[in-house]
């Protein structure tokens, strides 16, 4: 087994020098290329401020209704993306602030509570014969034929990733459902690699045990 | 096979400098598996994990494992909104207009 290959990175999509000259000329097809493309990731940074998708959208339509009428007073001091991604978060906390959150996005580190990536009693203990060797080991999942996932699996890892911790779903979301790679999500929003890394392998952790429990399941009935 | 007792195998998340001389637990190589497919592993933790895999078909199937969890994730992608597409639009066009 060789490691995986870095997802093909999608480029962030204000990083264009192209696209402000567009934006600014009210270029229809710039503006639906560029919302289509930074659609899911502006969604996924918003979401990870409030409590709803609802809210969410909203946060995003704002935003580019924000920055429709705004281009033609950006300067030009700052990348368009940082400007754009500035826009995105005041909205999202004046719209958290309203909410009155618990947690405030500042905190995107992991935090320092221990979350094993398996269940330790899966694995021997000490006094066993092969210490930290597989107790119960994973069994191979039967997966459908020419499908990666079963619709079954599908709708439950859909629910399991809605159900993540907010932080760990923000990042399984840029970095393995939109495909952006490590060092442009730890660029958006200012993590180190490592807490990146531990909020990725937590969140993935998770979502594995679940389709794990669903082929187990399925292999039962 | 005589084995190194090592660390306690409680199942934190593993520094590497934590491992033992000899070899990678199962247990270790679950926590370790990101970094592993990142290829951030220091070179010496990267060549006890492969020696590990070409011994553990269990690891193996847990890697694998992950790698359809992430493949599955892929698939899940590309969500849109052409309802607050064409809103926005709709304000582009209007702008458009008066500034022609």
């Amino acid at each position: 087994m060789q490691p995986e290959p870095a997802v093909a990175p999608a480029r962030m999509a204000f990083s264009d020098e192209q696209t402000l000259a567009a934006l600014r000329a009210g270029d229809e097809r710039t503006f639906r290329e560029l919302f289509a493309r930074s659609y899911p990731m502006m969604k996924r940074v918003a979401r990870a401020h409030v409590a709803s998708d609802a809210v969410a959208e909203e946060i995003v339509q704002e935003t580019w209704m924000a920055i429709v009428t705004g281009i033609d007073r950006f300067e030009g001091r700052s990348a368009l993306g940082t400007w754009v991604f500035s826009i995105l978060t005041n909205q999202a906390k004046s719209h958290s602030a309203r909410e009155r959150r618990a947690v405030p996005f500042s905190c995107v580190a992991p935090s320092d509570a221990e979350e094993p990536a398996v269940d330790p009693d899966r694995f021997q203990k000490d006094d066993d014969a092969w210490p930290g060797h597989w107790a119960t080991p994973p069994r191979p999942w039967q997966k459908p034929e020419r499908r990666l996932l079963s619709l079954e699996a599908r709708d439950r890892l859909k629910a399991a990733v809605a159900q993540l911790p907010d932080r760990q779903r923000m990042i399984v979301g840029l970095r393995d459902i939109d495909g952006h790679s490590a060092d442009e999500v730890c660029d958006l929003l200012g993590l180190s690699q490592e807490n990146q890394r531990v909020l990725l392998h937590r969140g993935r952790s998770r979502l594995r045990a679940v389709l794990e429990e669903e082929y187990l399941d399925a292999a039962d009935v | 096979m005589v084995h190194d007792s090592g660390p306690p195998h409680n199942g934190h998340l593993v520094s590497e400098f934590d491992l033992p001389v000899d070899e990678v637990t199962c247990q270790q190589f679950v926590e370790l598996v990101t970094k592993y497919f990142e290829g951030a592993l220091q070179p010496r933790t990267m060549s006890q994990v492969e020696e590990h895999l070409v011994m553990c078909d269990w690891c193996v199937t847990y890697g694998e494992q992950m790698q359809a969890t992430i493949a599955s994730l892929r698939e899940l992608g590309g969500e849109h909104s052409p309802e607050a597409r064409d809103s926005v639009l709709a304000v582009l066009r209007a702008r458009r207009a008066d500034g022609a």
